[in-house]
């Protein structure tokens, strides 16, 4: 996966709702169909990240599993921060597949 | 910004945000367990991966490190204790120096705004003085607009009742206290609009200083009157401890008195008229006025300087400038009232102390060689500890770190008790000296930070070498050890020789003759000007003691000089002679001075009585002057040309300092200086007794004058105790150089030893003698030691050029001196490098090739 684009996509599954951290990995593994497998050497540091860039944020709540744990929210920034991203995103996406077609 | 200020929650709600964190983790981990899907990366280790996003890791490796450090220095307390010692005395040292550098020249004085304080001399076209006459400091105090004050200083010497020697006493203008700051620990200081009205009472402010020492700090003392030079005032408060004021330099005069006073204490005096160049005049200082620069105001007192010349065109030179330097500075108070034709020369005070530096500071890179040493030696001990850890996952650099925090802490405890002694050392200094209160020698923040960063210069210098070394696994210890044998050589060579050169200066000063005829002469001073003699008077009064004198028993030859030797008050002179300058002692003498003192005069003649612009010059003066040249019938400027009559023998203060070069020049006695002359009487007989019998002689001539009577040969031993508590000091920062740099080689030595026992041993089980096994350990110190010799001798032979042209008696090539300090240290590095090396001797061949 290229770098940052973790982040974009944590961003993407916590503009819904806010998850906790497994959550925020099942989500991502759901959508992707399997595909993309998120672990927590790379999930957690990511989140630290972005908790200190102030695009999520994280309260207490309880799991599903009855359990006290952190649920991730996005923060206004962090809005602003994904409809950029996802922009910029799709800006590249296009110029690449413009160039794969026409080449 | 929002984000750095996040960071910095982070760092402070670490502990929680860290369990918040493992708690994230652990449900994640419980959750994907019941899911099915197990996780067996090390959890420990991605929490520090997450907490890495915080960017404070490198704060909990510090302190694992620091924690880990003081562990293993406390370990090992005789390392620890031997490289702190070596850092608290090399830093220490330096610190007790660099303070005196910081009193002097870096810390300004205590007065209100010192930075902005300006200090003006006089410099014309082709002259130059440091005083400025009173009534033009007065003319400037009242025209310029440039300065927001102006403050003229005057000292002279007085006697106060109740005191037996002469006090200083500091007559300022009346703005001194208000414009300066100063505050009164009692009573009140001076007020211009009170004490410089006109017909304002005579008051004085005591020192502080004074005050204390004289009266036991009695705050009653206000309003008490005291008698100085026999006339009345009254004390109106004491100045506060805390307030240097200008004019003087590690010291405080008895009192400030209105210097519009000083004709009213000093009987014909004419300080407050006298435009002429004689004139004792003021030292002048003044504070620019919000938004002028120095510059605007030397050029505003330029053009008033012309504007004054109108009136005065003999008095003011022509071309007057004043020129500034910053006056918030010891520094700028040491120069004194020197004046003279052409370019001044500054007064020596830092030359000298950049020599006290220059020497301390090679005992501070024999301290660092000793230090890395022992840092060297511990590195190897450690060597098997650190092949542990990297073996069990230690990162290279992560152990590097790790070791350099190490000597870190150590510098930091070196630093630390280097401050501690260091300033100790300053303190006694200062109080041995007399120094006043507000000469404050504690450390500041200057101080705390030329430690620092000796500390952590030899921190990373010798510290981080064996930590690269270890890091790497690989040892080229040889070369790093070489290298610091031969710097610690070098620098213990530069400060024996230096401190051998020293030492023979005082010893030729201690024991050479100093070149007059001291043990049978007295010095009678009669202080006429303080008793309010006119020249006249002073004249006919001071040639009818000469005859009274002359007719006492055993007396061979009596005459008078404005400057006796031994005396307390010098006069420096400088003068351009052929575009070079040339200072000496001045001295004003009556023609039978050369007999009374027993100078021989080399050649041409003495001085004789009506001789008018002529001057007897000593040899060294002569020679200085005039090299190679004939130096009878040349001439010097100094306002009005003099031609030199006579060469004298060359003499000497005996004063361990920059003027002590042996150069006199001897003028006849002007009008004016007749109030100030010293009658100097040669005797046959016991000097104790002419002494005795010159009183009553002079109370059948005026009972109310009590002269001050002196032996020579007391005023000399006095000198004496000086030069020795000099040559003290310099033999101890010798024998301590001396000392380090052999504890440093045996250290090294029997490093080298222990390193190569294995190699010892094989080739004793081989046969080798024990002098062939000395000389494999010995053999590979010659080289170092050799090239240590060479950049010490080099060293020391630079420096004591620099020394010579300002310490009396050091010559740069002194054969005798090096020869006894290479001898010295050949010798001790000798001893220090084969005790240990008999270490080698002991070892067991079976037991050394079983030695891992």
């Amino acid at each position: 996966m290229p770098s940052g684009a973790l982040a974009l996509l944590i961003l993407r599954v916590l503009r819904a709702d806010a998850l906790h951290g497994y959550a925020i990995a099942q989500r991502i593994h759901i959508l992707s169909s399997d595909v993309l497998r998120i672990e927590e050497g790379a999930l957690y540091p990511t989140l630290q990240k972005m908790l200190l860039k102030g695009w999520v944020t994280a309260d207490w709540g309880v799991s599903e599993t009855n359990r006290k744990v952190r649920f991730y929210r996005l923060t206004p920034a962090g809005r602003q921060e994904l409809d950029d991203q996802v922009a910029a995103y799709e800006r590249v996406h296009d110029a690449i597949q413009t160039v794969l077609r026409t080449a | 910004m929002p984000e750095l200020f996040r960071r910095l929650q982070y760092l402070l709600h670490r502990r929680r945000l860290e369990r918040e964190l493992a708690n994230d983790m652990e449900a994640h981990r419980e959750m994907a367990a019941r899911a099915g899907h197990a996780n067996f990366g090390n959890d420990l280790h991605l929490r520090e991966q997450s907490r890495d996003a915080w960017g404070w890791t490198w704060i909990d490796h510090l302190l694992q490190d620091l924690r880990y450090a003081a562990r293993s220095l406390r370990k090992s307390p005789g390392f620890t204790l031997a490289a702190i010692l070596m850092l608290a005395l090399g830093i220490g040292v330096n610190v007790a120096v660099f303070g005196f550098f910081n009193l002097f020249v870096l810390r300004p004085i205590q007065v209100r705004d010192a930075q902005s304080l300006l200090r003006f001399h006089r410099r014309g076209t082709n002259q130059y003085a440091f005083a400025v006459p009173y009534p033009e400091a007065a003319f400037f105090r009242q025209n310029s607009r440039t300065l927001a004050s102006v403050i003229g200083v005057n000292s002279t010497s007085v006697s106060i009742e109740g005191e037996e020697k002469p006090e200083e006493a500091r007559f300022v203008t009346g703005n001194f206290f208000r414009d300066l700051g100063g505050s009164s620990a009692v009573g009140r200081t001076l007020d211009p609009s009170i004490d410089e009205a006109p017909a304002a009472d005579p008051v004085l402010v005591l020192s502080n200083g004074y005050w204390r020492r004289r009266f036991a700090a009695d705050p009653s003392v206000v309003g008490r009157t005291l008698r100085v030079n026999n006339r009345q005032a009254v004390i109106v408060g004491v100045a506060a401890a805390d307030f240097s004021g200008v004019g003087g330099a590690l010291h405080d005069p008895a009192f400030f008195a209105p210097i519009v006073q000083q004709p009213y204490f000093v009987e014909g005096s004419r300080l407050l008229t006298d435009f002429s160049i004689e004139s004792p005049g003021v030292s002048l200082w003044g504070r620019p006025g919000p938004g002028v620069t120095p510059s605007a105001a030397e050029e505003e007192l330029r053009s008033l300087a012309v504007e004054l010349r109108r009136q005065y065109p003999d008095s003011i030179w022509e071309n007057e400038r004043l020129p500034s330097e910053p006056g918030g500075y010891l520094s700028a108070m040491v120069t004194g009232n020197r004046r003279g034709t052409g370019t001044e020369q500054r007064d020596p005070i830092v030359p000298v102390l950049a020599l006290a530096g220059s020497l301390t500071l090679m005992i501070f890179a024999v301290a660092c060689g000793n230090l890395g040493g022992l840092l060297l030696a511990r590195s190897v001990a450690r060597q098997r500890e650190i092949s542990i850890r990297i073996a069990i996952g230690a990162g290279r650099g992560r152990l590097i770190r790790q070791l350099f925090t190490e000597s870190l802490l150590l510098a930091g405890l070196g630093a630390a008790a280097g401050v501690a002694l260091g300033s100790t050392v300053l303190h006694a200094l200062l109080a041995y000296a007399g120094a006043p209160a507000w000469a404050d020698g504690s450390p500041d923040w200057r101080i705390a930070a030329f430690a620092l960063t000796a500390a952590f210069g030899s921190a990373i210098l010798f510290g981080l070498t064996p930590a690269l070394q270890i890091g790497r696994q690989r040892h080229r210890a040889n070369i790093t050890r070489h290298v610091l044998i031969a710097a610690q050589v070098a620098a213990s060579c530069v400060l024996l020789i230096v401190t051998g050169l020293l030492g023979r200066a005082l010893t030729r000063v201690a024991f050479s003759s100093p070149g007059f005829e001291y043990k049978q002469t007295i010095a009678v001073s009669s202080d006429l000007a303080r008793n309010g003699y006119s020249p006249a008077r002073s004249r006919a009064y001071l040639n009818a003691l000469e005859d009274q004198v002359r007719a006492l028993p055993g007396v061979q030859s009596v005459s008078l000089a404005l400057s006796p030797p031994l005396g307390h008050v010098t006069i420096t002179t400088g003068t351009d002679v052929e575009g070079h300058h040339v200072e000496f002692n001045r001295n004003h003498v009556s023609p039978e001075y050369f007999q009374t003192m027993a100078i021989p005069i080399l050649r041409g003649r003495a001085l004789r009585p009506n001789d008018r612009h002529v001057m007897v010059v000593s040899d060294s003066v002569a020679r200085s002057a005039w090299p190679g040249k004939e130096p009878l019938g040349q001439t010097m400027d100094f306002g009005e040309r003099f031609t030199v009559v006579g060469i004298a023998a060359d003499v000497r203060n005996l004063k361990f300092g920059a003027t002590e070069t042996g150069a006199h020049a001897y003028f006849p006695i002007e009008e004016d200086q007749w109030p100030n002359l010293t009658v100097v009487a040669r005797t046959a007989g016991v000097p104790q007794e002419l002494a005795k019998a010159v009183a009553p002689a002079a109370g059948r001539l005026n009972p109310a004058i009590r002269p001050t009577i002196e032996l020579l040969s007391s005023a000399f031993r006095e000198r004496m105790g000086d030069v020795e508590l000099v040559a003290l000091a310099v033999s101890i920062l010798g024998s301590l150089a001396q000392l380090l740099a052999c504890f440093g080689i045996i250290g090294l030595v029997s490093y080298a030893v222990s390193q190569r026992t294995r190699e010892i041993g094989i080739r004793m089980a081989l046969g080798a003698k024990p002098g062939q096994v000395l000389a494999v350990v010995l053999r590979r110190l010659v080289l170092p030691v050799t090239i240590g010799l060479i950049l010490g001798v080099a060293g020391a032979a630079g420096l004591a050029q620099f020394v010579r042209g300002r310490l009396y008696g050091i010559s740069h090539l002194d054969p005798a001196a090096y020869a006894a300090a290479i001898g010295f240290f050949a010798l001790t590095a000798g001893i220090a490098a084969v005790l240990p090396a008999r270490k080698a001797l002991r070892i067991d061949p079976l037991r050394a090739l079983r030695h891992d």
